[in-house]
């Protein structure tokens, strides 16, 4: 173990002169910058901050009696992601433990229940959702109908204190998850409109993606937000509805710009082959390319949801508190003035490991799909 | 005897590229026709043709009884009238043209699901007697990238045979393969030769065309040159194009 990691360093780390000159640069500056880093983390750091305002940032203005609706959901939503993580990829018994880890550091950190609880219960559907996928793969199939309840039932719970005080990383996620599932059949429409033989259709296609593609996010959901209750007053639709409804208008074109490319990867053999079987455009976009051109793109596609999450702090325009938000709202309270890098560092560690765990999901969302075809 | 096929002074170009020139054929039913000529001549476009995959510009075309539409009378739309045909017309391509994310059994039961409105148990009933037919009962539930060449053609004669075609066209169906899985799919061919299936075949196997085709017919730069009896092609072709083709190809 210890001679083949000699072996690596020297190889990798001490191959070519070069190397040797940039290695004995780099890991000094590397180490000191780590120990700095846990230095400051574990001996000068309040963190205290972020436990107490650990529901802020989780709910935002939520009200605090009323937080249970949104830790029911939470609960939902997180069985909702294991199950459709575990479509792709199986549970593991260890995995269940670090999941766990979250609930077991908040509970000595914070010494009570209060954040201890919701996380446990939070995680603990997260891998029963997993592991329902895992191990009894006839789950699968109801996954779409289920995950679409679940979600009627999310809003549901959520609703009743008011739909304006929705926040924090919840929404983050809500909103996540709202534009990237709406945008998705969207996307394939402008992307098939783009390739119509129709040219009104292919015009307005085209152009609905050229004016979304020069211009810039934050303004396309600040316009939404201002023109719906202008065009359809009567539906009086809530500002998180109206953010929802901006993103999903502009991340349906990037959506269609990575369904187009996957269209086109698809030979041409392969639609000579379904028409000579007697088979309807409509079957053959629907059945033989739309499956192929799907797969081609799933990286690219999970990106997007990526880019989506990423994005989401822009909310703040249309007045809503999305989990960045929710961090500058509790450093502007004067009395935690001295704890900015606290929170910054919470909400950054947090942003990379939502990402990272994005990231990883595509990857083997992308394994898989190469099996199948294999 | 009834023509399946008709085509009278067919005549179809790219551009203005003239690929077929003048084409008279008639194919009855239960015959099996082979196409020969050299590369680039417009044996493809020449079948291609037959099931709408290629359009043509002037002359006619009639197909089963469906007069096939010139380029200029091709409606928007008109896809639906040509798959009407093409349920009756099977192809088999020379790279297969299986759909890689559908299992072997899949690939065949989908068009008699979709257009013939078939159950699934009625489907698969039949996929199942189609795989026997053609040897690969054992590999229904995998998928084409895990089968060989040879038997990829021979699933793609399956899903073909699925939608109970009244005739097969086949474009080089061995010409992608390696030389050793030729075989097993020309006993396919000639199996269903035998059955009194109406083919029409791109090859470049003489020992296949000598033994199978009821007529033969050679093309040369998108003419019909010469059309006949396997035997009278073979032995003494009457056109100098045809036998410099024939000891050209029969050198080997
Ligand atoms: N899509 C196309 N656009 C323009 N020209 C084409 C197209 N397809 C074929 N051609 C031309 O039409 C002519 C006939 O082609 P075709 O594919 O029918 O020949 P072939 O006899 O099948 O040849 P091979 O034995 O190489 O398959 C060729 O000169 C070819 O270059
Ligand atoms: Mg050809």
């Amino acid at each position: 173990m210890i001679a083949t990691s000699i072996k690596w360093t020297r190889h990798n780390l001490f191959g070519k002169p070069f190397d040797v000159v940039l290695s004995l640069l780099v890991i000094p500056g590397l180490l000191w910058l780590v120990y700095s880093i846990t230095d400051w983390a574990f001996a000068s750091a309040k963190w205290d901050i972020v436990v107490q305002s650990l529901r802020v940032l989780m709910i935002g203005v939520f009200p605090a009696d009323q937080a249970w609706r949104a830790w029911t959901a939470s609960a939902i939503i997180g069985a909702i992601l294991g199950a459709g993580f575990g479509c792709v990829f199986c549970f593991k018994p260890h995995h269940g433990l670090v999941l766990l880890l979250v609930p077991a550091l908040l509970l000595i950190v914070d010494g009570g229940l209060t954040n201890a609880l919701p996380a446990t219960g939070i995680i603990a559907s997260t891998i029963l959702g997993w592991a329902l996928t895992s191990y009894a793969p006839l789950s699968r199939k109801v996954l779409p109908a289920a995950a679409f309840t679940g979600f009627i039932v999310v809003v549901a719970v959520m609703a009743p204190p008011g739909v304006g005080l929705w926040g924090g990383l919840l929404l983050s996620v809500l909103l996540t998850l709202v534009t990237s599932v709406l945008s998705l059949p969207i996307g394939i429409l402008l992307a098939f409109g783009r390739q119509s033989r129709l040219s009104s259709l292919r015009i307005i296609s085209a152009w609905y993606i050229e004016v979304m593609r020069s211009v810039p996010l934050i303004l396309v959901v600040y316009w939404i937000w201002i023109l719906m209750p202008v065009l359809a007053p009567q539906w009086g639709l809530a500002d998180v509805a109206r953010g929802m409804i901006g993103f999903t208008i502009f991340y349906s074109v990037y959506v269609a710009e990575y369904v187009r490319s996957g269209l086109q990867a698809v030979p041409r053999a392969q639609i000579e082959a379904a028409r000579s079987l007697g088979m309807s455009e409509f079957d053959i976009n629907r059945s033989i390319v739309l499956p192929q051109a799907l797969r081609v793109v799933v990286a690219p596609l999970v990106g997007n949801v990526l880019d989506i999450f990423n994005s989401a702090p822009l909310v703040f325009i249309i007045g809503l508190t999305d989990f960045l938000r929710a961090g500058q709202m509790i450093l502007a309270n004067p009395q935690y003035g001295d704890r900015t890098f606290e929170v910054l560092s919470f909400l950054l560690v947090t942003y990379f490991v939502i990402g990272s765990m994005i990231t990883y999901a595509a990857r083997k969302l992308e394994d898989h799909m190469a099996t199948g075809t294999r | 005897m009834k023509a399946i096929v008709e085509m009278k002074s067919m005549n179809k170009f790219y551009g203005t590229h003239h690929v077929l020139k003048d084409i008279d054929l008639a194919v009855t039913r239960g015959e099996v026709m082979v196409i020969l000529g050299a590369s680039g001549s417009g044996k493809s476009t020449l079948i291609r043709c037959v099931n709408g995959l290629e359009m043509y510009q002037h002359g006619s075309l009639v197909v089963d009884g469906f007069d096939m539409p010139v380029e200029a009378d091709r409606k928007l739309g008109g896809e639906r009238e040509l798959a009407q045909i093409r349920k009756g017309v099977g192809m088999v391509f020379q790279q297969f043209g299986l759909f890689p994310h559908k299992t072997v059994l899949d690939n065949i039961t989908i068009a008699p699901m979709r257009v013939r409105k078939k159950t699934r148990v009625e489907a698969e009933a039949t996929a199942m007697k189609l795989l026997d037919r053609v040897g690969l009962t054992a590999h229904a539930h995998k998928y084409p990238g895990q089968l060989s060449g040879g038997q990829q053609q021979r699933v793609a004669i399956a899903r073909s045979l699925a939608m109970e075609p009244h005739l097969m066209l086949f474009d080089e169906p061995t010409s992608a393969l390696d030389p050793e899985m030729v075989g097993e799919v020309l006993d396919v061919m000639r199996e269903l030769a035998s059955s009194g299936m109406t083919m029409m075949v791109v090859t470049h196997e003489m020992g296949f065309a000598r033994e199978v085709a009821d007529r033969v017919v050679y093309i040369d730069q998108g003419s019909i040159l010469e059309i006949g009896k396997p035997e009278e092609f073979f032995d003494n072709p009457k056109n100098e194009r045809a036998r410099s083709f024939l000891a050209r190809v029969l050198k080997h």
